[in-house]
């Protein structure tokens, strides 16, 4: 037995668990494995992916974003607002202020925490509260339709059979995996993450790093605030209700410590599935929605204790 | 006054800052607004306050060893549920309510303590996930019992828990005036003048230390929750009072405003430090700028939901403000030595 816990690494086991997830709902319901299901399952994880991939960057560098949420409702509304003008900015400029939007939020996120040295928990929920308040500023709290073609390609358009959100999701994932594993600035995350006097001492601009990663998270957010506008074709404030809590989840799940310095894409990309396996599994299987979030809650703890008890053997043996 | 100032600026007490900060938001807003300086707006804001009064006292407890406490919101949403179903379908009298409620609202700190202290999970992902645990139990309840569909409750013997005043033909004081009062009180005394209470700053302070001194630390922080549990219990059932109403949805987005409050009074979230009357004043300022810009929408076309702004911003100002000011005294200490 202890052989077998030493040579099965983190990832092998996460994507063993998915397997299990897979055949177990297979059994549970017909029409798990039917490829409309598969499809739209994988459709609806791309969402929270993105923004999880990138959340992954930041929690290895010990730092952590709880403002996802607010910022994917705040840039459905500042989309589908400037949309709705009588004279509407051509969709290109439009989209380009949605991400410009998630980008001024981790720009001030990142700023708040390296040059004022702020929590970065308590200054993203600040942030969290701020763009959540201007998304109902905006919108004085109504729901705004949005039926236009290039949002619509961007959510529910093919390229190759492929639904457009998985190939984003795809691509988020490549250069993001490619960036932490094979590049220097991937290496420095990591540095930071382990310890952040040593790293700046060894010649790392820490701060630039940070600030970097919180302005491509709140990006990534923007973009998966696109996705949902365009899935739903409606801009309102309480979109992305609740992502902050999903997306953390896959993050942790994947084996990113929230103490910094450890983590992977695979992992990540391993919990985003697991995820999104689960909770179509279980519905498609009749379980309720309400239950659904104890699940969620749940699987959190287990997760997170796990690793933490395994750490624990570890630092023992 | 030179002094004076140096203090506000430098000094540890924020309290007096607090007040004057206090003081020039309720003067904004009756100069802004005709209808902000009356009584009745008083007794508005004063209504307003009690079970996010009391949830901060809760967090506090949790804050002041070093943790944070996100589940407090749903302990208070399931006890909103569980009050309805207590009152009417077992049928229990106040008393027992209370008992039961505040029972349940402690074992829920209790799990989330022995999590931390036991496993050793950070508390913020603890109280995350027991956070999405705790408020589906309270949906579950909600939709799946018949009777509380409607979650309505009329009968003056459980409404008058938190609507009743004293003297009761005079309204002056409301009793849920009474309950903060008492709360607080009683939480002063424990913290600053018990053994335990100060072992609950000695912890905050420097963990190691305070085990090194021989302190049970888990057996304190495991209180600590606990302590959170029960008083958020306490408040979701105040709450259910007052509106006459339990829903599952019940304190939904309250966190963010009690840890708002919390980290605006002084507590500081590494622990060992913080003043009740700085939370308390705080909770009197997020509730003057939630009444205020009801009357500001009304004279001017300024959104009602800029609150959310304002309180996000004001967060990020007091742990800005505090950053900054670490950083001036360590190099104040620095240029004396």
């Amino acid at each position: 037995m202890k052989v077998i816990g030493k040579k099965i690494t983190t990832n092998t086991s996460l994507f063993l668990f998915l397997g299990f997830l897979i055949i177990l709902f297979s059994f549970t319901s017909e029409h798990f494995l039917s490829s409309y299901n598969i499809t739209s399952l994988l459709t609806n994880i791309s969402y929270s992916g993105i923004a999880a991939i990138v959340l992954t960057l930041v929690m290895i560098s010990r730092g952590l974003d709880i403002s996802i949420g607010g910022v994917i409702g705040l840039t459905t509304v500042v989309v589908s607002a400037l949309y709705s003008q009588s004279d509407p900015l051509p969709i290109w400029l439009i989209l380009t202020i949605g991400l410009g939007t998630g980008a001024v939020v981790g720009l001030i996120n990142g700023w708040c925490i390296t040059a004022l040295d702020m929590d970065p928990i308590i200054t993203t929920l600040g942030a969290m509260a701020i763009t959540r308040g201007l998304a109902y500023v905006i919108s004085d709290s109504q729901s705004i339709l949005m039926f236009e073609e290039t949002t619509d390609f961007i959510s529910n358009g093919v390229f190759f059979n492929i639904p457009i959100p998985i190939i984003l999701f795809m691509l988020t994932a490549l250069i993001c995996g490619v960036v932490l594993h094979k590049s220097k600035f991937g290496r420095s995350i990591y540095a930071i993450g382990a310890n952040e006097v040593s790293a700046s001492l060894s010649g790392i601009s820490v701060n630039k790093t940070k600030m970097i990663l919180y302005v491509f998270t709140g990006m990534a957010a923007s973009i998966s605030g696109i996705i949902l506008l365009g899935q739903t074709s409606v801009g309102m404030p309480q979109h992305g209700i609740g992502a902050e809590l999903e997306v953390i989840t896959a993050v942790l799940l994947g084996g990113t410590a929230l103490s910094g310095g450890k983590g992977t894409i695979y992992g990540t990309i391993a919990g985003v599935l697991i995820l999104g396996v689960l909770f179509n599994g279980l519905t498609i299987s009749g379980v309720r929605y309400v239950h659904l979030q104890i699940f969620q809650g749940l699987l959190l703890l287990v997760a997170v204790a796990t690793y933490e008890i395994k750490t624990r053997n570890e630092v023992a043996r | 006054m030179k002094s004076w100032l140096k203090g506000l600026v430098y000094g540890d007490d924020i309290v007096g800052a607090l007040v004057i900060f206090l003081a020039l938001l309720i003067l904004f807003f009756s100069l802004m607004t005709p209808h902000f300086w009356s009584s009745n707006n008083f007794y508005a804001i004063i209504g307003n306050i009690p079970a996010m009064a009391i949830v901060c006292l809760g967090l506090m407890y949790v804050v002041l060893i070093g943790d944070l406490d996100l589940s407090l919101g749903s302990i208070l949403g399931f006890t909103a549920i569980l009050a309805v179903f207590f009152f009417k379908v077992m049928h229990f009298p106040l008393w027992l309510n209370l008992i039961s409620c505040v029972f349940v609202g402690g074992l829920f700190g209790a799990l989330n303590g022995v999590i931390v202290t036991k496993i050793g999970i950070n508390s913020i992902i603890t109280t995350l996930g027991t956070m999405a645990i705790i408020r589906g139990l309270a949906f579950w309840i909600a939709t799946d019992v018949e009777a509380m569909q409607i979650g309505r409750i009329t009968d003056p013997s459980f409404l008058n828990f938190a609507r009743y005043y004293f003297p009761e033909e005079s309204r002056l004081i409301p009793i849920t005036l009474v309950y903060i009062a008492l709360l607080y009180g009683v939480s002063f005394l424990f913290l600053n003048h018990t053994s335990f209470g100060r072992k609950i700053y000695a912890v905050g302070a420097n963990e190691a230390t305070a085990r090194l001194a021989g302190i049970n630390v888990k057996r304190v922080k495991l209180v600590c929750y606990i302590i959170a549990g029960m008083l958020s219990a306490f408040g979701g059932l105040v709450l259910v009072a007052q509106l006459g109403l339990g829903e599952a949805q019940t304190g939904q987005n309250m966190i963010l405003e009690v840890v708002t409050a919390v980290v605006l009074g002084g507590v500081l979230l590494t622990g060992g430090k913080g003043r009740l009357t700085g939370v308390l004043v705080a909770v009197l300022i997020l509730g003057v700028i939630r009444n205020g810009m009801v009357h500001l929408e009304q004279v001017t076309d300024i959104s009602f939901y800029w609150r959310d702004v304002a309180k996000g911003v004001i967060l990020l100002l007091a742990i800005g403000l505090y950053s900054v000011r670490k950083s001036f005294n360590a190099k104040r200490l620095r240029t004396r030595q």
